[in-house]
């Protein structure tokens, strides 16, 4: 996408039901993210948007390999670091609190997407909450996701089924990064990064969330957004309109 | 008597050069409805599942894990019903 385009080319107007969830336990995420994934493949002119971290915990996707867990899981069980096998591209992504995750749910054909553009599109856009930080970060070719001076920021590690997304980006605001010596994340050897260790601006998970939902909305091209605090099972039922009489 | 067709399993458009093929959901002979998940591919970052294009007996798996694919390839047929 070129500087000053309003919208991008591929992307028709649609509206967005974006849910800032702050602290989620990786189970209900993989819960909430099936629930939206067949509420998109049934309604495929909207999407959904997950903004959320999760307590410690350690995701596998197929790209990666239980080589890429330094602990045993004795050591893995006494920290209370669970491990989950899941179904996404990507390698292992060590999960901490000050990591911001990001969960698109988006049916690519309404967007004229294909797989590996998408992909492409997200870590653009992790370079780009980069550089609002003032962050110089690029796209790693190798593995997906951001590079800031030469260390992985951001992990990107998706699903397409039935061409809708899952899964999505993970990005280091402001955790400790010390968790990070015992886990190859996406097999990279080198030692893992954080906008607060790269920026001179003061970094915060709030706004990290906040920019990163706008510019999802750019880069994706949606025109309404619907801003949910709240889990949806948290959420009234909808209300059910009595039919008028005569119709 | 009408025969039976046999339809490929194709290799979509995935927007990448480096795909290779994951894992089979389904073994072959067994029965399929079309949309139905019955293989998994991956490119760097993403995996994709692909869909039944109709229903029927998995005929043939002609991909393994970790063949290179490119699109539009036959990865397998299915014997209508």
């Amino acid at each position: 996408m070129t500087a000053g385009q309003e919208q991008p080319d591929y992307a028709p107007p649609r509206p967005l039901s974006a849910y800032l969830l702050g602290g989620l336990p990786f189970d209900a995420l993989l819960a909430l993210q099936r629930r939206l994934v067949y509420d998109i493949s049934g309604d495929r002119d909207t999407a959904a948007l997950v903004l959320c971290d999760h307590p410690t915990g350690i995701t596998v996707g197929r790209e990666g390999s239980a080589a890429h867990v330094r602990p045993n899981p004795d050591v893995l069980a006494a920290r209370e670091w669970p491990v989950n096998w899941v179904a996404r591209g990507g390698g292992a992504v060590l999960h901490v609190p000050g990591q911001v995750a990001c969960y698109p749910v988006l049916a690519l054909d309404a967007l004229n997407l294909t797989a590996g553009r998408y992909v492409s599109e997200l870590v653009l856009a992790a370079c780009d909450l980069c550089r609002e930080f003032g962050v110089e970060a690029a796209p790693d070719p190798e593995r997906p996701g951001a590079r800031a001076n030469g260390r992985r920021v951001a992990h990107v590690g998706v699903a397409v089924r039935d061409g809708v997304t899952s899964f999505g980006l993970v990005v280091n605001a402001t955790p400790d990064l010390a968790p990070f010596r015992d886990v190859r994340c996406d097999g990279d050897p080198l030692p893992m990064t954080s906008l607060a260790r790269e920026s001179a601006h003061r970094v915060r998970v709030t706004t990290v969330r906040q920019l990163l939902l706008e510019l999802i909305v750019k880069r994706f091209g949606f025109d309404r957004v619907s801003v949910f605090h709240t889990h949806p099972a948290a959420l009234p039922p909808p209300t059910r309109h009595a039919i008028p009489h005569g119709s | 008597m009408q025969r039976s067709r046999c339809v490929p399993i194709t290799v979509p458009e995935l927007g990448s050069d480096r795909a290779t093929f994951s894992l089979w959901h389904v073994r072959a002979g067994d029965r399929v409805t079309e949309g139905d998940r019955i293989a998994e591919l991956l490119i760097p970052g993403a995996v994709f599942d692909v869909s039944a294009p109709a229903t029927g007996v998995l005929a043939a798996r002609t991909a393994q894990p970790n063949d290179p694919l490119a699109a539009g390839q036959v990865i397998g047929e299915i014997q209508e019903e």
